[in-house]
């Protein structure tokens, strides 16, 4: 860390360096819900005393700061690049200077090959710069993008962020909102009263709920500042830190005893019977802190990171607690991003399979579910490393093809001994194929039940896949972990994501 | 009052609780078919169950299928 000697000096040139920092380094009290300054807020995310800020002496044409805290510091021994929105100087309006020194911090983010951290609370444009305004916000996330082909970017949103600085958020790996502080909108509320007539309060129109649980624009609430970075710290520490490099590993822990324990008996024999996935992750996965992304956000499917042998994984979960476990619009949507985020920075994914198929009907078609479903066949096809693939329970027709299958790129694929896997389950398969012999049996209640029995065990059991190579083998519950352990080692997982090109 | 709704669109395959039983936050009160899933709609506070819906009944998502007070 610089440290700043604000001490009055003797000679004239050492007390006007000692003015000027004082003015640039005094504390302006946040206002409303906010708890730090921009500065402290930087500080306090990378490891303590770590943070060097850059250029802290620009300021704008009005001698005010450049309205944003740029710099670099370690989280947990790694570089990590911050830019933190300075509330204090025109409400966080993002001016040309500003524009121009965020810029600043992306360019030296994606030549050193550190993840950036945007912690924002901006108005939006700066009105007063007009088009220079606007011209710097594009260039911004123009590098919004250009960042996305090297380094890890998390958005921090702590405090209301309109208009262009609702943008660069959108353009980032992953979002983190502060509950009942940070918002994000176009429009705040009183051109969406002018416009539609709403009386929509800033937490109505892009509160942390909102974007959490319905609309999915961010991707984790917290209940305040100090959670938010070590939020940001605890999924800094599952990534690499730029395309390529290697993979944080963290000392090997078997996985929860009483889950492991547990792990042959959670999926129910009954194929229509849910349960929590989340039982079937903490059997198999090292025992230690997980991080689900979007756990409000179309929970149907599960999303999360974790370790496995000590290594970082993403895991891809259908959820049949929720909603059965279905693909829609929006889980497909959760499930492609996260997907394509894992196989951009070459993080191995396990996929954990149950589901009852894409959920059909008017209201899913007119959503795009069609469009959506097919964003995950491709994030899967592009994902640039180990995907892994466990059926536990069924697998049927698109949905089957959807989440990890070997066609789509599964390095490896395995299905638990009681699996089905086919183009429709039995029910509906057995009223399709025999339709008339259903129609003229004497007890078509009986007849359907003989026949649907001969087809699980003809048509939907795994060792039709296995005998064809589609499935790697059919395996046990229990022997789960270790399948995935020796196969992460057979992709030569430990050299990162070069090792897979 | 609270509303015990249908998380997604399917038929009501068996209602568990029947009209004016009471029940705790967190009671099976019916159990809807989608998919060949048996998707369970629990009650959210304690109180007394009014049902909304007949089984065989399709319901979308957001449906009230009973409410609780």
């Amino acid at each position: 860390m610089t440290t700043i000697n604000t001490e009055t000096a003797t000679s004239d040139h050492r007390a006007r360096l000692a003015r000027r920092r004082q003015e640039r380094f005094r504390r302006v009290e946040p206002r409303g819900r906010r708890e730090f300054t921009a500065r402290e807020r930087a500080e306090m995310l990378v490891d303590a005393g770590s943070f060097v800020e850059m250029t802290p002496m620009r300021v704008d044409s009005d001698g005010k700061g450049a309205g944003v805290v740029i710099g670099w510091g370690r989280v947990e021994g790694r570089g990590v690049v911050v830019a933190s929105h300075d509330a204090a100087v025109a409400s966080g309006a993002i001016g040309a200077v500003m524009a121009e020194t965020i810029q600043k911090a992306q360019r030296f983010a994606i030549d050193k090959g550190y993840p950036i951290v945007y912690i924002n609370d901006s108005g939006g444009a700066r009105i007063h710069d007009g088009i220079l305004a606007l011209h710097g916000c594009g260039e911004m996330f123009a590098l919004n993008v250009k960042a996305q082909k090297r380094v890890p970017q998390i958005s921090l949103i702590l405090g209301p962020c309109a208009g262009a600085a609702a943008y660069s958020p959108a353009l980032t790996d992953w979002t983190i909102m502060v509950r009942e502080q940070g918002q994000m909108f176009l429009t705040g509320p009183d051109i969406v009263k002018a416009t539609t007539g709403e009386d929509a309060s800033a937490e109505e129109i892009g509160g942390a709920q909102m974007h959490t649980e319905t609309s999915g624009v961010a991707h984790l609430e917290v209940t305040n500042e100090g959670e938010a970075f070590h939020a940001t710290r605890l999924l800094l520490s599952y990534l690499p830190s730029h395309v390529g490099g290697p993979m944080p590993l963290v000392a090997p822990r078997p996985p929860d005893p009483v889950a492991a324990e547990r792990l042959p008996y959670v999926v129910p024999d009954k194929a229509s019977v849910v349960f929590d996935m989340r039982e079937v992750v903490d059997g198999v996965l090292d025992a230690g802190p997980r991080l689900e992304l979007m756990p409000a956000h179309a929970p149907s499917v599960l999303t999360l990171f974790g370790h496995l042998d000590g290594r970082p994984v993403g895991v891809l979960a259908n959820q049949p607690a929720s909603r059965g476990g279905v693909l829609d619009a929006k889980s497909s949507v959760k499930a492609a991003r996260f997907i394509e985020f894992c196989g951009r920075f070459g993080l191995p994914v396990v996929t954990f399979v149950d589901v009852p198929g894409f959920l059909p009907g008017t209201v899913e078609e007119s959503r795009g579910v069609i469009t959506h479903g097919a964003k995950l066949l491709k994030a899967y096809v592009e994902a640039e490393s180990p995907l892994l693939t466990v059926v536990v329970r069924k697998a049927y027709g698109g949905a089957y093809i959807a989440m990890g299958s070997r066609s789509l790129g599964a390095d490896y694929s395995w299905a638990w001994s009681g699996a089905e896997i086919a183009v429709m389950g039995p029910g509906g398969a057995v009223a399709l194929l025999h339709r008339r012999t259903l129609r003229d049996a004497a007890d078509p209640e009986a007849v359907r039940d003989e026949l649907a029995a001969e087809y699980r065990e003809n048509v939907a059991r795994p060792y039709v896949a296995a005998e064809a190579g589609i499935l790697d083998d059919v395996i046990l519950p229990e022997e789960t972990r270790d399948r995935l352990v020796d196969a992460m080692a057979t992709l030569g997982y430990e050299g990162g994501a070069d090792a897979r090109r | 009052m609270h509303a015990a709704r249908a998380e997604i669109v399917g038929n009501v395959w068996r209602l568990v609780a029947k009209e004016g039983d009471r029940v705790d936050a967190g009671d099976l009160v019916a159990v809807l078919e989608t998919m060949k899933m048996e998707i369970p709609v629990v009650a959210g506070a304690p109180g007394t169950v009014r049902l909304r819906v007949r089984e065989g009944e399709i319901v979308q998502e957001g449906d009230v299928i009973a409410e609780i007070g």
